[in-house]
């Protein structure tokens, strides 16, 4: 009764439907599945068809040191990106959900700015600013770049919850002694806890996924993505595929456990 | 929503102390806690301060900033400025409207990033309309989910995974060449339709969601309502599925378009030397050395306002968010 | 005359449950016929079944002597007012009514001049171009109406249009509808859980109970001789009585309740003597006396609470064996009564024999 296919829908533009979705899934995973299956090839050159299957690569790249670099170093990038976009983001978001702020729809079109610049542009911006700031590229430039990039997430995300919260609840809480931190370390921070844990994980996925702003900030040391890149350009073997197959499972498990956990949270 | 949240009649809490348990309480009791952001929490004024000041700072320094800085870069002659201080013009944006080499990958830029998004949304949207309406509301999510999955994988990874498919020892043409089609590969890597594959791959996602979301809350009843006074599924997409889905298709269309207008990932792996686009030229100029930079600046602004115009005006005559559905 | 609407032995299931059961229902034109019923009853699969929206399990529908059984809702003359008028917001008030004629094709003036014409037969012509947005919830009804007006239907269906008005504007609602229905001449198949609403506006009433129809007939038939328990409790406030059968008289059916003698009309049934039967008796058609019966009926009772509902009071009255007695008074009677011990008794043409 609730759907549009209830009755009256002839089969045949269901039928269609049904194939363009299918169709569609394919298209997105038949690269992948490709990418995956060749990193068990056993031959050091990337071509179809695959005769025999090894994996010898994995053992090759898991005991890669310059692979578990590029992993610790995206990681500790990512997580330093994690912690000052979600500290700017709910910042933000605080000042353009207040009250009697003068400005505030142009304070949010501002605070989303680095969200609608095409990546290039933000990415080669920020490489001019950093040179006129003398800041170096590397480590510190690439955090900044990615929370630049990261803040304006976490202030819609964070806004559209705190526009759901009830002002009675900080009310409630100053009316019982609490000054205005007080009240916001107690009662909002932990309303927000939803929208700070989707944030977080898209901030970290969004960092270790990031390559074009990383291909201009970045210094010698490289990230996952530059490394994976270096090794495209530099001549290609199934250790790439490997390489690539592990970060994929490991980012995709961390999203499909923040869907579920979104998920939960929200019922 | 008028009340004021600073006007509260005397704010019990100063003169009791509250008392709380836990790390919270021990910080609000320490002096330094007192002396610091206690003071600045029982002043309405400083509050205000605490709360304007740092988001402002970081917008101007770090959103503002970095476009300012480009935009002067992009009037000066050389970069670094010579001692003798810096001379601007508007040389740099000359060179792009007398130089076809930067003028016609500019364009051909905007037509890709248009066509792409044509695409994507044709392709896009019957899979967006599966999901959100014919799909048992149960399923829903499972499938939604099954389009996410891929997007889990970063732009490298998905761009790399293109040229599996693609590639002249990949897996079409070997399949193709199994089947007899073919004697020798076709060239696919590194021409435009690689290029657009691996694009599309890249930003599906970006349509997808839009569309989903506008989609879904279009109510059964009035497609119900529309078969009902005469309207046979062709005029029920037209007359109601469409204009209804009008907000969904503004954003994921501008979405795409202006990452299509960016995209850098794709053309650096699955681009060849006929397919020059734009980020790829303003991208060289910043690698050249630094004499460079005031052209590849006046560039980017100009792909800036140019995208973010086309955007605008866009919107502007599709008329996003014209229909609330009450 | 040939019925508009036919339902022939119509089967309607959900998985095992049956919505709607050997449903078989004729529909003559020009009538104003009200599915009456609680939630879950059948009626409206019945007329989403009409519609077009549901596919029945078996059994055919046909509209004016074809079978429609089959046809999507847009091949059929029927039109239908949604509960929540599922009025299309990107569309003007004008537009929204002409819906249906651009798709049956007419010309663009022909349209406009019909759109203002139902416009105008429910004081909306100065509304035409706004958006139902803007409209407030009577208003919007009345377009939900006239769109569906609009193709000229044969039928015109209405599922519980009036149900999200609020008291004061449905009742004149109510009267709006059956006017215009009394105006254009069409038929309506109007949904309804309202007893009330079915009351005031129907020719035909068709109460609705597990899928099946429990009974049809003019609102009064069904509330002077109701069949069944569920519609006597269903339409109307009813007192129950067990009784014995102890002879049939004509129209009548002698009974024994709490060892008086008492005649009930019999409805068409004809129970066996000694069969144990339950009669009704309207709250309205009770009396009260004070304390001299004279030669009516009338047995001993004890007043337990007076209610008073302005144009009228009811009480609930205790007789002996512990059977309660809801009677409804008006002031001049109520007057008469002196004290809580009254005589309590009723006319036997107004008490009624169910069927079950």
């Amino acid at each position: 009764m609730n759907s549009f296919a209830s009755r009256y829908f002839t089969d045949l533009p269901k039928t269609a439907l049904s194939a363009s979705y299918w169709i569609f899934v394919i298209y997105l995973l038949l690269p992948l599945s490709l990418m995956m299956a060749m990193s068990f090839k056993e031959a050091s050159f990337i071509a179809f068809p695959i005769q025999s299957w090894t994996l010898d690569w994995y053992a090759k790249v898991l005991q890669d040191q310059q692979f578990l670099g590029a992993v610790g170093y995206s990681i500790f990038i990512a997580v330093a990106t994690t912690v000052i976009a979600l500290i700017i983001g709910v910042w933000i978001a605080l000042l353009v959900a207040a009250e009697g702020i003068w400005g505030r729809a142009m304070i949010f079109a501002l605070a989303c700015l680095p969200a609608v610049v095409p990546g290039l542009i933000n990415a080669i911006s920020m490489r001019i600013f950093i040179r006129v700031l003398d800041i170096p590229t590397g480590t510190g430039a690439i955090i900044l770049g990615h929370t630049v990039h990261a803040v304006p997430f976490v202030v819609v995300m964070v806004l559209t919850r705190l526009r759901s919260m009830p002002h009675s609840l900080t009310d409630a809480a100053r009316d019982l002694g609490a000054d205005n931190f007080v009240a916001f370390l107690r009662v909002t921070v932990p309303y927000l806890a939803p929208a700070l844990a989707g944030s977080a994980i898209f901030c970290v996925l969004s960092s270790i996924d990031d390559f074009v702003r990383t291909f201009f900030l970045g210094g010698y040391q490289p990230t996952l993505p530059m490394l994976i890149f270096a090794k495209v350009q530099g001549g290609m073997s199934p250790e790439i595929n490997a390489m690539a197959t592990i970060v994929l499972i490991v980012t995709a498990a961390v999203g499909l456990y923040a869907e579920h956990f979104t998920r939960r949270s929200k019922a | 929503m008028t009340e004021s949240r600073t006007s509260r009649p005397g704010t019990a809490g100063r003169e009791a102390a509250p008392r709380y348990r836990g790390w919270i309480g021990q910080v609000t009791r320490s002096p330094l806690y007192a002396g610091t952001i206690g003071v600045l929490a029982a002043s309405p004024r400083a509050r205000l301060v605490l709360l304007v000041i740092v988001p402002l700072a970081w917008i101007v320094t770090f959103n503002i900033g970095p476009i300012y800085q480009m935009g002067r870069i992009s009037l000066m002659q050389t970069y670094p400025a010579p001692d003798s201080g810096a001379v601007l013009t508007l040389d740099n944006y000359r060179l792009f409207f007398r130089e076809p080499l930067y003028f016609m990958p500019f364009i051909r830029s905007l037509i890709f990033a248009a066509l792409v998004t044509v695409v994507t949304l044709i392709v896009v949207y019957p899979v967006a309309y599966y999901v959100a309406k014919v799909i048992r509301p149960q399923n829903r999510k499972r499938a939604l989910l099954l389009l996410l999955v891929p997007f889990w994988a970063g732009e490298i990874i998905r761009t790399f995974s293109v040229i599996m498919l693609l590639a002249n020892r990949g897996a079409l043409n070997y399949l193709l060449r199994e089947v007899g089609l073919i004697d020798r590969p076709i060239p696919m890597l590194y021409t435009y339709f690689s290029l657009s594959f691996g694009v599309v791959y890249l930003i599906a996602l970006y349509m997808l969601l839009p569309l989903y979301s506008a989609i879904e809350k279009i109510p059964s009843q009035l497609v119900d309502a529309a078969a009902d006074l005469g309207a046979g599924p062709f005029e029920r997409f037209r007359r109601v599925i469409l204009p209804l889905s009008k907000d969904g298709i503004v954003s994921g269309c501008s979405l795409v378009y202006l990452i299509t207008i960016g995209v850098f990932t794709a053309p650096l792996l699955l681009g060849g030397p006929n397919t020059v686009i734009f980020p790829e030229i303003i991208a060289a100029l910043f690698h050249a050395s630094n004499d460079k930079w005031p052209a590849g600046s006046a560039f980017s602004i100009l792909m800036l306002i140019v995208s973010l115009s086309t955007v605008g005006l866009f919107m502007k005559l599709v008329g996003g968010r014209s229909v609330r559905l009450s | 005359m040939q019925p508009v609407v036919q339902f022939r032995n119509v089967n309607k299931l959900y998985g095992a449950m049956p919505a709607v059961a050997d449903l078989d229902l004729s529909i003559a034109p020009g009538q104003f016929v009200t599915l009456l019923g609680p939630s879950g009853c059948g009626k409206s699969t019945t007329l989403r079944m009409l519609g077009g929206f549901e596919l029945p399990t078996s059994g055919e529908i046909l509209l004016d002597g074809r079978d429609i059984t089959r046809l999507p809702p847009n091949k059929r003359n029927v039109n239908i007012v949604f509960q929540d008028y599922a009025l299309f917001p990107h569309l003007t008030v004008g537009r929204n009514v002409a819906f249906g004629l651009e798709l049956k094709g007419l010309r663009s003036d022909a349209i406009h001049r019909r759109t203002m014409e139902l416009l105008a037969l429910v004081q909306l012509g100065d509304f035409a171009d706004r958006l139902p947005s803007q409209l407030s919830g009577g208003q919007r009804q009345r377009v939900a109406l006239m769109r569906a007006l609009a193709p000229d239907p044969d039928v015109l269906l209405l599922d519980e249009p009036l149900s999200a008005l609020d008291a004061k504007l449905r009742e004149q609602m109510q009267i709006e509808l059956k006017s215009i229905q009394q105006r254009t001449g069409k038929t309506f198949l109007f949904v309804t859980h309202d007893q009330e609403e079915a009351l005031t506006m129907s020719d035909v009433v068709v109460v609705m109970n597990g899928g099946r129809i429990e009974q049809m007939g003019d609102p009064h038939t069904l509330y002077a001789s109701p069949r069944s328990r569920f519609v006597a409790n269903f339409i109307g406030q009813s007192n129950l009585f067990e009784a014995e059968v102890m002879g049939l008289e004509g129209e009548m059916a002698v009974l024994s309740w709490n060892g008086h003698t008492v005649r009930a009309r019999r409805n068409g049934n004809s129970p066996a003597t000694g069969a144990r039967v339950a009669f009704i008796v309207r709250p309205e058609s009770i009396y009260c006396l004070g304390q001299t019966p004279g030669d009516a009926f009338a047995v001993p009772g004890r007043i337990g609470q007076r209610i008073f509902k302005g144009s009228h009071t009811t009480l609930e009255i205790e007789l002996p064996g512990r059977q309660n007695v809801t009677a409804q008074l008006d002031p001049q009677a109520l007057a008469r009564l002196d004290g809580d011990d009254v005589l309590v008794g009723w006319r036997w043409e107004n008490a009624v024999v169910l069927a079950d």
